[in-house]
């Protein structure tokens, strides 16, 4: 009986460890990336980020002055703008309870790369009319044509931003290496406070989430919640679109894609099941711009994600541990994806910029899931060949 | 991700390399490309703040038969890593 306790604390230990104090491995985060965002579907609508920045992009403008009417929702009660805060809040919880936050400054031109980045995320966002996550990952998950055309261009562009980065190392100085974080030596120590800190911000997003419901939006709060729980996911396995497609043209490594490739698999899956059976409808989710927009939406983007060290996802919860060069990157993003949109419809080109092309309403349902799963395993052996053989990596 | 168990101060470093404030990927970039100009034996410092290093440098050591010596976290909020170059240039 004596050992009942001891054995308690040391399994309650070790089960603490592994989960917030030890990085998930890539396809464990992506396994639950899945999950959570096939629950979000469910339970909502289809996962994504920009339309949330764009949401917070129109509320700037309007209060600006520039832009005439108001957005037609709060950011706190747009889908995507409330995943995104809880997004950015779950990432910050996860960062102070396995003690990873901390403000990290950096050099001038990280910044500027942070702002000049996420702008170019945000006009590619709105090319193709989602960003990684809703024009890429969701799209794909949606069997959404699109998705398949941004991944190419997100190929692309994280191998153009690479090679922009390696002339950037060869040619620029990079303000000296080293701007300090946070100083960390007041009189209390923060480090040690963050799980503290972090299990507080936990219980207030639980009574936001009952907040919520008081009001009359129980679906908004547990969008938020979703978004909170995404966010601790993305931050536990450091689940970043921007390594997925740079590593494999940079050190070979595809552990990253792969977990992205597991996590798709079930996503689709997943996706499918609730849309044949008509729990959601078909065309959810289904209005990429195929082809050109997608593609060239993606190139865009990947560019602009290696610029900022962050993709759209990515950048927020970086932006939650504590790191200013991503805070940027998420303004630059908001402020250029809005207007970019709006002239796209303005103008007319969003029209020759292609439509959403629904997979199994060309190949039948049978023929679509198994050309979708093909189409992965495909890419995945493709990848697994390429971390033997290296082709692929730029020097 | 190994901590190093060894006195830093023992370690008979070649090469440095501050990527302090820099984010990934830059971090692991500027490593492979000093990497790539040591030859075996030799021994790299790298400092850094990005926590991601931990994880990539790591990952990259075991790739390309790289020993990972492991790194120490620092009081004043930065990370110090130690590579041990062991191939053999062609």
């Amino acid at each position: 009986m004596q050992k009942q306790p001891g054995f308690l604390r040391q399994e309650l230990g070790r089960g603490y460890n592994l989960i917030f104090q030890e990085t998930w491995p890539a396809w464990i985060s992506g396994i639950f990336l899945a999950i959570l965002a096939l629950i979000l579907f469910l339970w909502w609508h289809t996962w994504g980020v920009a339309g949330g920045f764009s949401n917070w992009g129109q509320w700037i403008y309007y209060l600006l002055g520039i832009d005439e009417s108001a957005p037609q929702k709060g950011p706190l009660l747009q889908g995507m703008s409330v995943s995104n805060i809880g997004l950015l809040v779950g990432a910050f919880v996860s960062a102070l309870i396995s003690k990873q936050f901390a403000l990290q400054r950096a050099p001038r031109l990280e910044y500027l790369k942070g702002i000049v980045g996420g702008a170019l995320m945000g006009i590619g966002a709105a090319l193709a009319a989602g960003c990684n996550v809703g024009g890429f990952y969701s799209a794909l998950g949606m069997l959404d044509l699109g998705g398949v055309m941004m991944m190419l261009g997100l190929f692309a562009g994280a191998y153009l931003g690479l090679q922009y980065l390696l002339w950037e190392m060869e040619n620029l100085e990079q303000g000296g290496a080293g701007g300090e974080s946070s100083p960390k030596k007041g009189g209390f120590d923060w480090k040690r406070a963050g799980p503290y800190i972090g299990g507080l911000f936990f219980l207030l997003i639980l009574l936001a989430f009952q907040t919520y419901s008081w009001l009359g939006y129980t679906k908004m709060g547990g969008v938020l919640f979703i978004g909170f729980l995404i966010g601790m996911v993305m931050h536990r396995g450091r689940f970043c679109f921007a390594n997925a497609f740079r590593e494999p043209f940079m050190t070979g490594d595809s552990s990253m894609m792969r977990g992205v490739i597991i996590s798709l698999i079930i996503y689709g899956f997943g996706a499918a099941a609730m849309k044949w059976s008509f729990v959601q409808p078909p065309g959810a989710g289904v209005y990429h711009p195929f082809w050109l927009g997608s593609l060239g939406g993606g190139l865009i983007f990947g560019f602009g994600m290696l610029l900022a060290g962050g993709c759209a996802s990515g950048s927020i919860w970086r932006a939650g541990e504590g790191h200013l060069k991503l805070w940027l990157a998420v303004l630059g993003f908001f402020l250029l994806n809005y207007p970019t949109s709006r002239f796209l419809d303005q103008s007319g080109i969003k029209e020759y910029l292609g439509k959403g092309i629904f997979i199994p309403a060309i190949l039948t349902w049978q023929g679509g899931l198994v050309l979708f799963i093909l189409f992965l395993l495909g890419l995945f052996i493709l990848l697994r060949w390429n971390e033997y053989t290296e082709k692929f990596v730029a020097f | 991700m190994e901590e190093l168990s060894m006195n830093p101060l023992e370690i008979p470093c070649d090469n440095f390399l501050d990527a302090r404030g820099l984010t990934c990927p830059i971090p692991l970039l500027k490593a492979k490309q000093e990497i790539a100009q040591m030859h075996s034996g030799e021994i790299l410092e790298l400092w850094g703040t990005d926590p991601k290093t931990k994880n990539e440098l790591s990952v990259y050591c075991k790739r390309n038969n790289t020993e990972f010596l492991g790194y120490i976290d620092t009081e004043d909020g930065y990370t110090k890593y130690y590579i041990k170059i062991t191939w053999v240039k062609n």
